[in-house]
């Protein structure tokens, strides 16, 4: 109660715009404006109406939906920086973990595109900018896993994740998939520890999404390591030490051969169930990790004074550009019959 | 019909319109220029991109997004548009073939433009090129020099060395291997952007353990980027490495950074060789681009002539289409069907300039207009001129007028710049914004042209209330006999000082039995009981006005309750509010001037008073509630006072319950009476039923929705608001008589601000003489003017302006002023382009 009696004091302002912000994401009557539009000039038309508004305006028609999803993103990071640059510790702190897995991403993608020869710059354009860094394009001179720790990682806030992966010698696929998930795994991990550490709302509204977020990794680090050659003691090495799943759940995930075994593991929880539920409806599990994703954010407005309402930010807005984009490429595409699989937010 | 005045808002109608679709456009074109309608929306249902003239828009859309290209481009190559002067700010909306060739010409000149800038862009990126190249040229040239230089000197030590110490066995060998590594020395030369300097650095450092000799030297020269325009400051490197691996990796590291890497060759001839092409060729590109340069200018000139007025005819086209998107299309009879407001007395108007459209574009089945039986609430429609839309917009803010109710606006003409004089009495005061005034109202048509920033437009919006209250104060501060604080004596006064007295001696003026003509008598200036004196007369006269103001205000009730048919109100509400308010406030005021009105020192023959001394008035109101019926004799201010009081005591009294039940009651009365009637008659479905049989299908179907239905008569709904009423209208008596005493505090403090400014500033130079005195009044009247102008006319009349709007809205609207309405806005192509 008493950091709540003093939070405005510090957050009161970046809180206001934030919630500003919020009452800008759309609302399901917008997603059902949206999904009625004949062609992707009528969704421009459409969100010039919301508070995106001109956003798209000296943009020449015919407009592609990649500049859509472009132009989005850039909003969503104008946003962001401007909260960034307005926030003062603790938080501005927490705001620099969001950009963490960012950055991940992007080390990941940078990786993966020097290992297939592709050309920089365009690896380059494809990083979200949430999460760019300035020694990042440097990443692409990398062969080994300790030359890309040495030469590159090593002054980013990712250092300290990094130092569990020195073991893997070559960058081959496996092994940046490994590396991927130890990053994230470590990543998860000290942002759960950093948001406890904060305490009060926050480590509870963090924790729960959090937790979820471990699970989801956890489950499809699972799913997707049947048929390869990963052993299972590495497979259990990757999962993050946080989560719902955890202990129990996770040692039962470690010796699972297939999805029914994943099944029985998650059912304990009964809100996990439905992700294996294939008979409800069609959409994947990723869909349903999404929805459930969304369900934890809206929960963190349910709230005041703590710092979860920044993160669930980014990830509806985040989700917002999934669903615009979903629905413009459905527009463009013809296929109007799945354009309602996106997932409204409020 | 009758002439239009500011008392009630104009009669509105509900007007249709059928316009043959193929003269639409030029129909609402012309109803844009005269902007006298107010479109409802027909489609309230339909989405914003499934209306009809959806696709034109987007039309225009794209060519407003093609100006915007234009202005971005002029605004960057800084070319002045033609300024928005009224002839084309009035222009005519264009015809559709007019609207396909200007839009062929927009794209015809964007794609020119695009070209011109593409084929600019490659030639500055060359440009750029060869400058960062000569950079690297001249800047490399002194780091070899250097490192030749540095060669030698390790050499020349190596050399000293072997002289120096006996010939050592394998001198040969190292020799040549120092030799060999001095060749073998590779090297990278490139530029990169400064602010990634040190990132590269410290990236090469690592990457390479060290292994390498890097310098840098900033490029003097700005460097515009071709894309973004801005400019960047860039450095040149020459990293000097061994081994071709490392080599190649320093150039992976530094293309991946962002660095431009050019290859000088070793030999200083060839770079000065080099150096020399480069040079020339920068001279011919430098010549390219600027004839490049040259045609896109004069592109851009040619643009700019037509850019203003482009974007006038854009937006109006859309104006006219978002207009067109509110009509309903009739698909049988090929016409658009348009439903809005307009005033009654501007419908003969409307009727020409459909005809005018019609003959304009020669069709021969012209628009038809027809007015409609509404039961809707109609616009608010108040016809202003320069003069009082600043007063009107003073009453608009507080709330919009319900339909031809009393509008307080026309009043408000006089009596708030009165208000506001009387906070803000000062001839001296009034004169100089009597100045500032007349030069915005004189200068208007030149001042509006101009570019007005934000606080500036506000005083410009009210320069004919500036002006008015400026003349007020003027009069009030002749009568408070305030110039600067200082009084003026223009007649003969009517006080004599006595001649004979001593220093420090308090003496005590001679009244000379005459009356100073107008206003308050000079000689009270400086007395010391001057303040005693304006204080009581200040008070009174704030009670005065107030309560005359609030009467007016009750008053206007009346005009209200007839019009809108409900004469019995007069008798349940009007008139116990209004004897509620004069038996007790009317009454003070009638004490009021007749206090003033008595000569209470008056002596009868034989030298004793007739009177007693005068009583406090505001005892006297306090114990007519106190003691009803009675007066102590002592307080007595005329005779038969006890039994009087008494009576308008009781009449106050009984007026309470009379507000209370009589409305609620005749209210109830009615609507029983009513309901018989309705079973009976059923005239709702006659008259929709009427109107279906006209045929407006279409157009018609939502009358029977959005038609307001009549409200839900609940008995105890009523009681509970007319309790509220009258509980709020008795206090309120009180309360905001009690708040008309700003008038007397504000304008007492103004007075007294005044006076102390003078007193510190100005005055106590007065004593000194020589010239001490000329410097210090010089300065202390600068200060003096200056503290005037901020302090008294800016702050003092800001507070004033405030105090006098706050009368006018709580305490005088709040009387009578039901506010509810909703504004005209009529679609008017004046409108479309202000809001750009």
């Amino acid at each position: 109660m008493a950091s709540a009696a003093v939070w405005n004091a510090d957050n009161g302002f970046v809180d206001g715009i934030l919630r500003g912000y919020k009452s800008g994401i759309l609302n399901s009557s917008h997603y059902l404006n949206l999904t009625q539009c004949e062609t992707v000039e009528d969704v421009r038309l459409q969100l010039s109406a919301t508070d995106y508004g001109n956003f798209l305006q000296n943009e020449p028609s015919p407009i592609s939906t990649s500049t859509i999803s472009e132009k989005l993103t850039q909003k969503l990071v104008a946003e962001f920086d401007f909260l960034r640059t307005q926030a003062v510790q603790p938080l501005a702190k927490f705001l620099d973990y969001i950009t963490y897995s960012y950055m991940i991403d992007n080390v990941v993608l940078l990786i993966t595109g020097t290992l297939h020869e592709r050309d920089t710059h365009e690896l380059l354009d494809r990083c979200h900018p949430l999460g760019v860094f300035d020694t990042m394009p440097a990443l692409c001179v990398a062969t080994t896993v300790s030359e890309l720790y040495n030469t590159v990682l090593i002054e980013t806030p990712l250092a300290p994740y990094f130092a569990n992966c020195l073991s893997a010698q070559d960058l081959d696929e496996l092994n940046i998939e490994i590396i991927r998930n130890t990053l994230y795994k470590a990543y998860l991990e000290d942002f759960y520890d950093f948001c406890q550490k904060i305490g009060g709302p926050t480590a509870e509204i963090m924790g729960d999404i959090l937790q979820f977020e471990a699970d989801r990794r956890t489950i499809n680090i699972t799913i997707n390591s049947f048929g390869t050659e990963l052993p299972k003691e590495d497979r259990k090495k990757l999962y993050p030490n946080i989560g719902r799943l955890f202990p129990e759940g996770n040692a039962a995930l470690a010796t699972a051969d297939d999805i029914d075994q994943v099944k029985t593991a998650c059912e304990v929880f009964s809100e996990y169930r439905v992700f294996f539920d294939q008979a409800v409806s069609e959409s994947t599990m990723e869909d349903k990790f999404f929805a459930h994703e969304v369900f934890l954010n809206r929960l963190a407005w349910q709230q005041q004074f703590h710092f979860g309402t920044f993160y669930a930010y980014v990830k509806l807005k985040e989700q917002e550009i999934r669903n615009i984009v979903w629905i413009s490429e459905c527009i463009s595409q013809n296929q109007k019959d799945r354009i309602s699989s996106y997932i409204s937010i409020f | 019909m009758s002439e239009s005045t500011l008392f009630r808002s104009e009669e509105m109608s509900l007007v249709q319109l059928y316009i043959p679709s193929e003269i639409a456009q030029p129909t609402v074109t012309e109803l844009g220029e005269l902007g006298l309608v107010q479109f409802r929306d027909l489609n309230p249902d339909v989405n914003a991109f499934q209306r009809s003239f959806v696709s034109e828009i987007r039309r225009l859309d794209e060519m407003e997004r093609q100006c915007r290209f234009f202005e971005k481009q002029l605004e960057k190559s800084e070319i002045n548009t033609r300024a928005l002067t009224t002839a084309t700010y009035y222009a005519r909306a264009r015809s559709a073939q007019e609207i396909d060739d200007l839009e062929e010409r927009l794209r015809e000149h964007e794609v020119r433009i695009l070209q011109m800038n593409n084929s600019h862009e490659k030639l500055q990126r060359k440009y750029l090129q060869l400058t960062e190249l000569r950079h690297v040229l001249r800047e490399t040239a002194v780091f070899f020099e250097q490192a030749e230089s540095r060669q030698d000197s390790i050499r020349n030590l190596f050399d000293n060395q072997e002289t120096d110490t006996a010939p050592l066995l394998e001198r040969d060998v190292e020799q040549a291997n120092f030799d060999g590594t001095g060749l073998n020395l590779g090297y990278v030369t490139g530029v990169i952007s400064k602010d990634r300097l040190p990132t590269f650095e410290r990236v090469l450092w690592r990457s390479l353990r060290g292994n390498l000799y890097m310098n840098s030297a900033e490029i003097d020269e700005p460097i515009t980027d071709p894309v973004t325009d801005e400019v960047l400051e860039k450095n040149v490197f020459i990293i000097f490495a061994h081994g071709r691996e490392i080599i190649s990796k320093i150039k992976k590291i530094s293309e991946s950074l962002g660095g431009t890497i050019y290859s000088v060759d070793e030999s200083p001839d060839k770079r000065r060789d080099e150096l020399l092409e480069v040079t020339s060729r920068i001279e011919d590109l430098h010549n390219v681009l600027s004839n490049t340069n040259q045609t896109r200018r004069a592109e851009l000139l040619k643009i700019a002539e037509n850019l203003t007025a482009w974007f006038t005819i854009v937006k109006k086209e859309k104006a006219i289409y978002h207009a067109m998107n509110l009509f309903n299309y009739d698909a049988t009879r090929k016409c658009l069907i348009a439903e809005g407001w307009c005033a009654t007395r501007d419908i003969p108007v409307i009727q020409n300039a459909l005809r005018t459209a019609t003959e304009s574009t020669g069709s021969n089945v012209s628009s038809i207009l027809t007015e409609l039986r509404t039961r809707k609430k109609p616009p608010t429609f108040h016809r202003t001129n320069k003069f009082t839309e600043g007063f009107q917009s003073i009453i608009d803010a507080y709330g919009i007028a319900r339909y031809r109710e009393v509008n307080p606006g026309l009043f408000t003409l006089i009596t708030f710049p009165f208000l506001f004089a009387v906070m803000f009495g000062d001839t001296g005061h009034g004169f100089l914004m009597l100045i500032f005034a007349l030069y915005l109202v004189l200068n208007e048509k030149k001042l509006a042209r101009q570019e007005q920033d934000e606080i500036f437009s506000m005083f410009f919006y009210g320069r004919y209330i500036i002006l008015l209250m400026a003349i007020f104060s003027l009069y009030t501060g002749a009568l408070y006999n305030d110039v600067f604080s200082q009084s003026l004596t223009l007649f003969k006064t009517g006080f004599a000082w006595p001649s004979n007295f001593t220093t420090g001696q308090t003496v005590e003026a001679i009244s000379l039995n005459q009356t100073y003509p107008f206003g308050l008598d000079p000689t009270w200036h400086g007395a010391d009981n001057a303040l005693l004196f304006t204080n009581s007369y200040k008070m009174k006269q704030a009670i005065i006005i107030g309560v005359v103001h609030m009467t007016f205000a009750i008053c206007l009730n009346i005009f209200n309750h007839i019009y809108y048919g409900n004469k019995m109100f007069v008798w349940l509400e009007f008139l116990p509010q209004i004897l509620f308010m004069e038996s007790i406030f009317g009454y003070l005021i009638c004490l009021i001037l007749y206090k003033w009105s008595v000569n209470w020192w008056e002596l009868d023959a034989s030298g004793n008073h007739i009177r007693n001394s005068p009583p406090s008035l505001l005892n006297t109101l306090i114990y007519m509630f106190l003691q009803p019926g009675y007066v102590d004799p002592k307080d007595q201010l005329f005779p038969g006072q006890g039994p009087l009081q008494m009576f308008l005591i009781l009449i106050a009294v009984v007026c309470v319950p009379w507000m209370l039940l009589g409305k609620p009651y005749y209210l109830k009365a009615r609507h029983s009476k009513h309901q018989y009637e309705t079973v009976a008659g059923d005239e709702d479905v006659a008259f929709d039923h009427e109107e279906e049989q006209d045929g407006h299908t279409a157009a018609n179907e939502h009358h029977a929705i959005d038609d307001e239905e009549e409200e839900e008569f609940e008995f105890s709904e009523e009681m509970i608001h007319q309790s509220i009423h009258t509980i709020e209208f008795c206090l309120n008596c009180i309360s905001n008589t009690a708040s008309y005493l700003r008038l007397w505090a504000l304008s007492l403090a103004h007075a007294q601000l005044s006076t102390v400014l003078w007193e510190m500033t100005l005055k106590i130079w007065f004593y000194y003489t020589g010239a001490l005195a000329v410097v210090g009044l010089v300065f202390g009247f600068s200060l003096w003017f200056v503290l005037t102008c901020a302090i008294l006319l800016g702050m003092e009349g800001l507070s004033a302006f405030l105090h006098a709007l706050r009368l006018h809205w709580v305490e005088f609207a709040g009387k009578h002023y039901l506010g509810d309405g909703y504004k005209f806005e009529p679609f008017s192509f004046a409108q479309a382009l202000s809001t750009q």
